[in-house]
């Protein structure tokens, strides 16, 4: 399965060229101890990783751990370690390259990167012997801290843009929303309620947790996620019951509008307002946009494949979609950085990403409320398992993202 | 991560079982738990090991420092081995169209499987590096391998068009027809591959099948499963067991050598993959067991054809007696011809034998407030066609129909184990 690369940085300093030798091939021959480190064809340098269980545990031999700057191919063959699972190429905390999902038996793998001179260590977690130090003489290249690092930056930047102008459309929305019950409008409101679901719902895991200024962290008259978006299963009676969902339980279970409602209404006014103010000044870092990925989807897996969240509309799966559109949009933002650094990784979480989007084209009903059909208790008895099957498959290699921006 | 503490713990399969940080885990059941100790302290891995307990109730011991070899180059283990106390099975629906996907899965299994029945974790409890995951979900940890043995079969769906493989289908894989008195629910049927973990600690064996569902994520998704508890079949040596009705089970069950030659493992008419693996059947079967309670035991012996202390047949005294069903008592037959043991009996169906493998369960407690119990039936033979022949013949007839139901049903090929630096159904891809 070969990884297509997308090259955007003329400086980079190393560059990961060939993929895998895998697909349709079943080859279970033993290699050997072809320990031959010497250039093949391709003028790369060649550096073969042999794993294999010995006396001490699972072993993972290197065979040249002396070689000169420029393209090196790294053969990873997997004998009979099967505690080892992944090796990668680390310069420092940073992961030049690196191949997962190796077992034995399985043909063996490839990849090249171009190293300047400096020292390198082959990692193999879970190995007797986890690290092996490689030393590259040689010109050093011009310093590969670029590449990545740059690329996540400018992702985090972009994606920052997107959480404002997200937190823009939703006090737009809320607006919306309560002029609509202050007018009196039921069907307009239940329809405003459903467009401004969507806004909050992409960006809460970078919006959750903030705390008004002179609030104890514990009391939640000033936690501005209760003050928005609690259910009612959650409701601390100190407090009592703000924000969308008690909107939506007049509006959808009540279907009526009281004085209560308006008030609800220029409250959660209020209180997205201030969120807004407080969301700008978001200082994230890449693993953020990775955490705030997954965090999006466990969102989908707690609360809307269950039909918690929106109780009374059960507009439940235009949450989702936003849960999922959120979680794309930072995992794009981070796809260049993460190309460079894992681009198996990154092509995994882009096809299932692809497999959640595309099933639930067949969930788009333009004519109900939030563009998505009614998540009702039928329609969760029929879809419930298959909804949450296919997140899940995204969400465990996304749950992966953290570990890997961070170290760039 | 150099310094993981399971390191320490670390050994070959074979290796003798005496580590000591296992004592305080290690239990022995039974009255004769002295002489068993002894008896188990020979141990040396694989299937002969497997055979070396004592006959008696000492035998059936529990030694969680025990461990049994995946890499056998033969048979998977799970099938000959002594039954463990519990068993987790579960079915997977494959979602990927990609081979490779397959393939991988396959051998990452295969690997998973290896460590775990070694009693090693799969990768990383708790990795070093920030904002990591763990590569194993770190419950079995340091609890020793508890005689894990995780299983693999391929069903049917394997073989249909997605993956090219259709023309490598086990000569026998097929769905099962349609059998009488089957009552058998779409959610708890099918499956395009399953896992059988056995493990004399429940925690051991679901902590297996739950990782290898991680793993699998993205390829398969989870389809049905049952919690089995309480082995409710026989091995060689063992003490024969009770099912859920209080009946002895397996008596007569396959336990020699030669018998599973004859009737389990399958043999060169089959694909050179499949040599040395077996077919399994796996059906859930439901209790009533208000019902059953409520029937006085006289007439639960007659449904069975086995008195419920002893175990021996109507016909005989002792629990090993070999049923003689044309006795008489006072012109009627002392076994009836629909109890379960007649209508199952080798005797009686041309001489076929199939292996049982059976767990009991429960789910707790159904709509109407009783106890959703049963057995989880599983069953390996060479011809998945002598599972048809028996099961229709009880189905239609068995006395104990009044008082089961078929909820859950499916059929798999169980490939050979690999040599080491192998995997299962390696051959399938070459």
């Amino acid at each position: 399965m070969p990884t297509p690369l997308r090259r955007s940085s003329a400086l980079a300093a190393l560059s990961v060229l060939a993929v895998a030798a895998l697909a349709g091939c079943g080859s279970s021959e033993d290699k050997g101890d072809d320990t031959s480190a010497t250039s093949k064809g391709s003028g790369a340098s060649q550096v073969n990783v042999t794993l294999a269980s010995g006396g001490g545990g699972d072993e993972c031999q290197v065979d040249t751990k002396e070689l000169a700057a420029g393209p090196v191919t790294f053969t990873v063959k997997n004998e009979s370690a099967t505690g080892i699972t992944e090796v990668e190429l680390l310069s420092g905390q940073r992961i030049l390259g690196e191949k997962e999902n190796l077992a034995p038996g399985l043909p063996e793998v490839h990849f090249t990167v171009t190293l300047g001179g400096g020292d390198y260590e082959i990692y193999c977690p879970n190995a007797a012997t986890e690290k092996t130090p490689i030393k590259v003489t040689g010109e050093a290249s011009a310093s590969p801290t670029g590449s990545a690092a740059q690329q996540l930056a400018q992702g985090v930047t972009e994606y920052t843009q997107y959480v404002n102008l997200q937190v823009d459309n939703m006090v737009t929305a809320v607006r919306n929303l309560q002029k609509a019950v202050d007018a009196g409008d039921l069907a307009k409101a239940q329809q405003a309620y459903g467009e401004a679901r969507p806004f909050y719902e992409k960006i809460e895991s970078d919006v959750e947790g903030f705390v008004l200024p002179g609030f104890d962290a514990t009391d939640n008259h000033g936690n501005l996620d209760y003050l928005i978006d609690m259910r009612a299963s959650n409701l601390d009676p100190a407090v009592g019951w703000h924000g969308f969902h008690a909107v939506e339980r007049d509006l959808f279970g009540r279907k009526q509008i009281t004085a209560s409602t308006k008030r609800l209404a220029a409250e959660l006014t209020t209180n997205v307002t201030k969120l807004a103010k407080v969301a700008k000044t978001l200082k994230l870092k890449p693993e953020d946009l990775a955490n705030g990925a997954a965090g999006l989807l466990e969102e989908v897996q707690a609360n809307k494949i269950s039909g918690e969240e929106e109780a009374f509309s059960h507009i439940d799966l235009v949450d989702f979609a936003n849960n999922v559109e959120g979680a794309q949009q930072a995992f794009e933002a981070l796809r260049a950085g993460l190309t460079e650094i894992d681009p198996t990784l990154t092509e995994t979480i882009s096809k299932r990403f692809q497999a959640v989007t595309s099933m639930l084209e067949d969930y788009k009903d333009p004519n109900a409320i939030g563009g998505y059909k009614t998540y009702t208790p039928q329609l969760k008895k029929t879809d419930a398992n298959k909804l949450s099957q296919t997140v899940q498959a995204l969400q465990d290699p996304l749950s992966r993202l953290a570990e890997k921006v961070a170290t760039a | 991560m150099t310094s993981e503490p399971h390191r320490a713990q670390d050994r070959t399969p074979d290796a003798p079982a005496t580590r000591g940080g296992l004592s305080r885990r290690r239990l022995f059941a039974g009255a004769g738990a002295g002489v068993a100790v002894g008896a188990v302290a020979g141990f040396a891995g694989g299937r002969g090991t497997a055979n070396a307990q004592p006959a008696t109730d000492a035998g059936d011991s529990v030694d969680l420092s025990r461990s049994h070899t995946f890499y056998t180059g033969s048979h998977q283990a799970g099938i000959e081995t002594l039954p463990q106390r519990h068993c987790v099975y579960m079915t997977f629906d494959l979602t990927t169209t990609s081979v490779t996907d397959l393939q991988v899965l396959l051998a990452r299994w295969s690997a998973g499987i290896a460590q775990m029945m070694a009693g090693r974790p799969i990768g990383t409890v708790a990795p070093d590096r920030a904002g990591a995951v763990a590569q194993d979900t770190g419950e079995a940890y340091e609890l020793g391998p508890s005689s894990l043995t995780v299983t693999l079969g391929l069903g049917p769906g394997v073989f249909d068009g997605r993956f090219g493989l259709a023309g490598k289908r086990p000569r026998l894989l097929a769905d099962l027809p349609s059998l009488p008195s089957d009552s058998l629910q779409p959610a708890l049927t099918g499956g395009d591959l399953s896992l059988q973990a056995c493990a004399d600690d429940p925690q051991v064996a679901y902590h297996a099948i739950r990782d290898l569902a991680r793993m699998g994520r993205g390829t398969v998704n989870t389809r049905w499963t049952v919690m089995g508890f309480g082995r409710a079949s026989a091995g060689k040596g063992q003490m024969t067991p009770r099912n859920l009705m209080g009946f002895k089970d397996g008596t007569r069950n396959i336990k020699e050598p030669a018998e599973f030659d004859e009737f389990v493992w399958v043999g060169d008419d089959e694909p050179a993959w499949m040599r040395g693996g077996t077919y399994q059947v796996a059906r859930k079967i439901r209790m009533d067991i208000e019902i059953w309670d409520s029937d006085d035991v006289t007439d639960q012996q007659r449904v069975i054809g086995r008195t419920k202390e002893v175990g021996a047949p109507l016909s005989g005294k002792k629990e090993f007696d070999t049923p003689d069903f044309h006795k008489t008592v006072s012109g009627k037959a002392a076994i009836d011809p629909t109890s379960h043991i007649a209508l199952a009996a080798h005797e009686n169906n041309g001489g076929i034998k199939i292996l049982r493998r059976s767990y009991n369960f429960t789910d707790g407690i159904n709509d109407l407030g009783q106890l959703d119990a049963g057995l989880l039936f599983i069953s390996y033979q060479n011809d998945p066609g002598h599972f048809v022949t028996l099961q229709r013949r009880l189905g239609s007839s068995d006395l104990l129909n009044e008082y089961i139901a078929h909820i859950g049903s499916g059929i798999f090929a169980v490939p050979p184990a690999p040599r080491e630096g192998h995997y299962l159904a390696e051959g399938l891809f070459s």
